[in-house]
């Protein structure tokens, strides 16, 4: 088989997209906050339409800036829900993104004379034509596709976020009083890795759509967490099952000639399905870190 | 019965706390003196957890303050420690034991400053002062409710605080494991630390406590354990229920022998 440099690329923005996404998945999963996910990559619809109208471009800063403040505000209209109005989480985060993303729906419509923008092109993204995108200067060098330097800079961003913030990332997920106590803003904490979310979403959605960025920041969280219980195999298994669901995902769908975003959260989903049987028959050698098995004293 | 002292580790002011609009501590005003092992009991719903949250700001009260080293509680967030109550944190999280413990160590690290080898080192001598050093690689969801307790102590313990609050850190650990931890707790005293413990059982209360708090939503009693630790003090905290308990303690005391300890 020669070297296919289409394939290539596809599958490693593919993979970029989904170790991103499962990075900060493993987070919110640790958080709880998984559907938080959902809702903000759905919410952060009308900080596109509006980035979009106001910048004419569906490729400027001032929509990824939209698109972040939507995802704070969704996140604070969550809490807010949630701890003032006394509404349970799932609740008000179902009513938090529906209506957010409505507002988006109206707004596209409402504008839909001035900008190239609709609900298809947002919902569901296209990983396939990520070749014939190239990102040309000025001069007329060619770069190189668009979408992969976007998504290997939300790639750093993501990497980098987590590597500064890592420890209090674990100690507000853990404990968020014990945090506050010690004047660790768990609050701020949680809006950066909310802020950083959005962005991931909006950087994400072209390829992959606004839909099926909330598998990949469930699913391969959720399937590394069946067969590890610490953090650092955690974070790599997530990464390496992101970029399998790639590589499989890409060549299933050629193979079957389908959507390829469709096909990697598929073969997710199938193999988070595998997890779960396997682990049903779990082996001895899977059992956890126990070793001291003598009493102690104090 | 409500002893003030000069110069509190802690001076609570005229407190009163709601949820809703129900106040569940009402003008509570005390102050506590440095070195002291200081013991909160009440009933049930008596608002003990609610009192030590609002001394750390987790709760904003409706009216009063808390002062701590005579300071506002930001001031002096690194000198102040805190054991939440076990069933607060989900024990799935995947980290080990010492992870765990190394977390009472980030306080002080600051942002994007990392736990180095002298984190390390102090979180397994504290993780060694409860008695749980063989234990340091062990995921936490694999301890048991006892154990669990012991690692949020070694947290707190790791923070290397001034004042430490407790909040039952003695629910489900086993008298033996208890004994030595109030112990540990007094050494921390008798070298000039003060720890505020949530606690239920009066017996252990009446051995090991310098100073006690009697709660009932209102403050019954604040002072010096031989002061307050009384019949008529237990009654008003505790209501008619605790008769039988006052003269289980009293038999006890006279005759100056605990059958649950050994």
């Amino acid at each position: 088989m020669t070297f296919d440099s289409n394939a290539f690329l596809i599958i490693f923005t593919g993979s970029l997209i989904a170790i991103s996404c499962g990075f900060l998945g493993v987070f919110m999963m640790l958080r709880k906050m998984s559907m938080t996910g959902d809702a903000i990559s759905h919410a952060v619809l009308p900080g596109i339409v509006i980035g979009y109208f106001v910048s004419g471009s569906q490729r400027s800063l001032e929509v990824i800036i939209g698109a972040g403040l939507l995802g704070i505000l969704a996140t604070l209209m969550i809490d807010w829900l949630r701890k003032r109005a006394r509404v349970q989480l799932d609740a008000s985060i179902g009513i938090t993104f529906t209506l957010l993303f409505a507002i988006g729906i109206i707004l596209i419509n409402l504008l839909a004379y001035k900008v190239d923008l609709d609900q298809e092109c947002v919902l569901y993204g296209e990983i396939a034509y990520l070749p014939i995108d190239s990102w040309i200067t000025k001069s007329g060098l060619n770069l190189g596709p668009r979408i992969t330097w976007l998504a290997g800079l939300n790639f750093l961003f993501v990497c980098g976020f987590i590597y500064l913030l890592f420890k209090e990332l674990i100690l507000t997920s853990f404990d968020e009083n014990f945090s506050s106590v010690m004047g660790i803003p768990a609050k701020g904490v949680n809006l950066a890795l909310m802020s950083i979310v959005s962005y991931t979403t909006v950087s994400s959605f072209e390829s992959v759509g606004a839909i099926l960025v909330v598998a990949l920041l469930v699913v391969p969280p959720a399937t590394a967490f069946l067969w590890t219980k610490s953090l650092m195999p955690l974070l790599k298994l997530t990464a390496a099952m992101g970029i399998s669901i790639s590589v499989l995902g890409y060549y299933l769908a050629y193979w079957i000639d389908s959507s390829i975003a469709g096909m990697m959260v598929t073969v997710a989903g199938v193999l988070f399905g595998i997890s779960v049987l396997v682990h049903s028959k779990k082996p001895m050698w899977l059992g956890g870190t126990s070793s001291v098995k003598e009493p102690f004293g104090v | 019965m409500i002893t003030q002292v000069e110069n509190p580790v802690l001076e609570i002011h005229d407190l009163t706390v709601s949820y809703d609009q129900n106040p569940v501590l009402w003008n509570v005003d005390l102050s506590l003196p440095a070195g002291s092992l200081v013991g909160i009991l009440g009933p049930n719903g008596a608002g003990k957890s609610t009192l030590i949250k609002a001394v750390m700001g987790l709760i904003t009260p409706t009216s009063g303050y808390v002062k701590v080293f005579d300071k506002p509680l930001n001031d002096v967030r690194a000198r102040i420690s805190y054991v939440p109550q076990r069933e607060s944190v989900d024990w799935n999280f995947p980290a080990s034991v010492l992870d765990v413990v190394m977390m009472g160590t980030y306080g002080k690290l600051g942002l994007f400053r990392r736990p180095g080898k002298k984190e390390k080192e102090l979180a397994l001598k504290c993780l060694e002062q409860v008695g749980m050093s063989g234990f340091a690689g062990r995921q936490i969801s694999e301890l048991s409710g006892g154990q669990q307790q012991r690692v949020f102590i070694a947290r707190a313990l790791a923070q290397e605080a001034d004042l430490y609050l407790m909040d039952e850190p003695f629910a489900g650990v086993d008298m033996s494991t208890e004994t030595a931890i109030f112990q540990l707790l007094q050494e921390m005293t008798a070298s000039g630390k003060t720890v505020i413990v949530v606690h239920h059982d009066i017996h252990s209360a009446m051995t090991f406590f310098d100073w006690l708090i009697m709660l009932n939503l209102h403050l019954v009693a604040s002072g010096p354990k031989e002061l307050v630790m009384n019949e008529e003090m237990l009654r008003k905290t505790y209501g008619g229920k605790l008769n039988l308990l006052t003269r289980v303690t009293d038999l006890i005391r006279q005759k100056d022998f605990n059958p649950l300890k050994s």
